[in-house]
C-alpha cells in the first residue's frame, strides 16, 4: 500500500520534471490576496478605535452591520453590536480590494522575498494596535488633531 | 545467559532469530499507535468543551459550538504547520491532500469566527461575562477581551489566502518555491493568531463563563 503510493507520488514527480515550466506563474495573485487581508485587518484595527471616540461614531459603524443576524438586541440574549458593522466593513474592503488587485496583478510578478518580512512586520503592527494600553496614546493624540479626543 | 557459540550458529544459518525476537511490522505498529495517539488527544480536548453541554446554563450550546469549533480548528491548525514546514524546505509534498486539509482548516475557523459571534452576544448580554468582568476585573475586558475580539478574526482570512493560492496555483507551484515558502509562514501566521485567540478565550471563559 506504502510501496504503492510511493510510486505514485515519484511518478507524478517524474511528470511534473517533464513538464516545461515556460508556462508562466505569477506571484501577483497571492500577493494581491495577502495585501487584501491585511486591508482588511487594518479596517477593523480604525474602525474599532473610531468607535470607541464617541457615541455617535460607534452608532454610524453599527449601521453597517444591521444585516449580521444578532447586530442588535438587548436582555440576556444580547447583541454583538457595532463589532457587526466592524466585521462588515472590513469584510467589504478585504474582498473589494482582493478583487481590484487581482484584476491588476495576475500577470504580474512581485518579489515575495522582499514581501515577506513587510507581511510578518504588518501583522506584528497591526497585532500592536490592538493592545490598548500601548495604542490608546496614539489614538488619542491621531483624534485629538481631529477634534474628537476626550480628556 | 545464552550459549554465545550457540548464537552465533544459529544466527548464521538463519532460522533462530526470527522465532526468537518475533517482532511487530514496525511501520504498522508506528501508524497505528500515531492514528491511536491523535484520535484519543483530539477526543479529550474536544471534551474540555462538549462537557460545556451539560453546564448549568442556557447558554451551553452556544458555549459547546464555540469551544468544540475552535479546539478543533486549533488542532488542524497545529497539524498544518507541520505540513508548512515540508513547504518551506521544498520537499516532497503531498498537495492534493495539503488542499484537502487546508481547506478543512480554513473552514473549521469560519466556524470558529461564526459561532464566537454567537456567544459574544451572550458575552454583551444582560447579566453576563462582560457586566461581571467590568464590575470585578475591568481590565479583563478592556485589555484581554478587546484584544481577544479582533486578533480571533485573523486566522480565517489567513487561511483563505493559502487555501486560494494552492488551489489557484495548482500544478503551478512546483515551479516557485517562493510561493511555496510564502504559503507555509501564512499558515503559520495563521496559527499564531490562532493561539493567541484560543488563550485569550479560554482565561476569560476561566474568569466568568456564560
Amino acid at each position: 500500500m506504502n510501496n504503492k503510493s510511493n510510486s505514485n507520488q515519484h511518478s507524478q514527480d517524474t511528470d511534473l520534471d517533464t513538464l516545461q515550466s515556460d508556462i508562466p506563474v505569477y506571484s501577483g495573485p497571492i500577493v494581491g490576496a495577502t495585501l487584501s487581508a491585511l486591508l482588511g485587518f487594518l479596517t477593523l484595527v480604525i474602525s474599532h478605535h473610531v468607535s470607541r471616540l464617541t457615541k455617535g461614531l460607534d452608532q454610524t459603524i453599527h449601521a453597517y452591520g444591521h444585516w449580521i443576524p444578532g447586530s442588535t438586541g438587548t436582555g440576556p440574549d444580547g447583541s454583538i453590536g457595532s463589532y457587526s458593522g466592524k466585521e462588515t466593513l472590513a469584510l467589504f474592503v478585504w474582498f473589494t480590494t482582493w478583487l481590484i488587485f487581482h484584476c491588476l496583478w495576475r500577470k504580474q510578478d512581485f518579489s515575495l522575498r522582499a514581501l515577506t518580512p513587510l507581511l510578518i512586520g504588518t501583522l506584528f503592527f497591526l497585532m500592536l494596535g490592538l493592545f490598548h494600553p500601548l495604542i490608546d496614546p496614539v489614538v488619542l493624540f491621531i483624534a485629538g488633531l481631529f477634534g474628537y479626543a476626550s480628556p | 545467559m545464552p550459549d554465545l557459540q550457540l548464537l552465533l550458529n544459529a544466527s548464521t544459518t538463519g532460522t533462530i532469530t526470527a522465532m526468537a525476537h518475533d517482532a511487530i511490522d514496525s511501520h504498522q505498529l508506528t501508524k497505528t499507535l500515531i492514528r491511536f495517539q491523535a484520535i484519543c488527544a483530539l477526543a479529550l480536548l474536544v471534551m474540555i468543551s462538549g462537557l460545556d453541554l451539560f453546564f448549568p446554563t442556557q447558554y451551553a450550546l452556544q458555549a459547546a459550538v464555540h469551544g468544540i469549533s475552535t479546539i478543533s480548528a486549533l488542532v488542524v491548525s497545529t497539524y498544518m504547520t507541520h505540513r508548512a514546514y515540508f513547504l518551506l524546505r521544498g520537499a516532497t509534498v503531498n498537495y492534493k491532500s495539503l488542499r484537502k486539509w487546508t481547506l478543512g482548516s480554513t473552514t473549521l475557523n469560519l466556524l470558529g469566527a461564526i459561532s464566537g459571534n454567537w456567544i459574544y452576544m451572550r458575552y454583551r448580554g444582560q447579566d453576563g461575562p462582560k457586566e461581571w468582568i467590568m464590575q470585578n476585573a475591568p481590565e479583563f475586558h478592556k485589555v484581554l477581551m478587546e484584544f481577544k475580539e479582533f486578533v480571533s478574526l485573523f486566522p480565517f482570512p489567513l487561511m483563505v489566502v493559502a487555501c486560494f493560492a494552492l488551489f489557484y496555483y495548482k500544478d503551478g507551484i512546483h515551479f516557485r518555491h517562493d510561493i511555496k515558502q510564502f504559503i507555509a509562514i501564512i499558515i503559520m501566521a495563521s496559527w499564531f493568531f490562532l493561539m493567541l485567540g484560543f488563550v485569550s478565550g479560554l482565561v476569560l471563559a476561566k474568569l466568568r463563563f456564560v
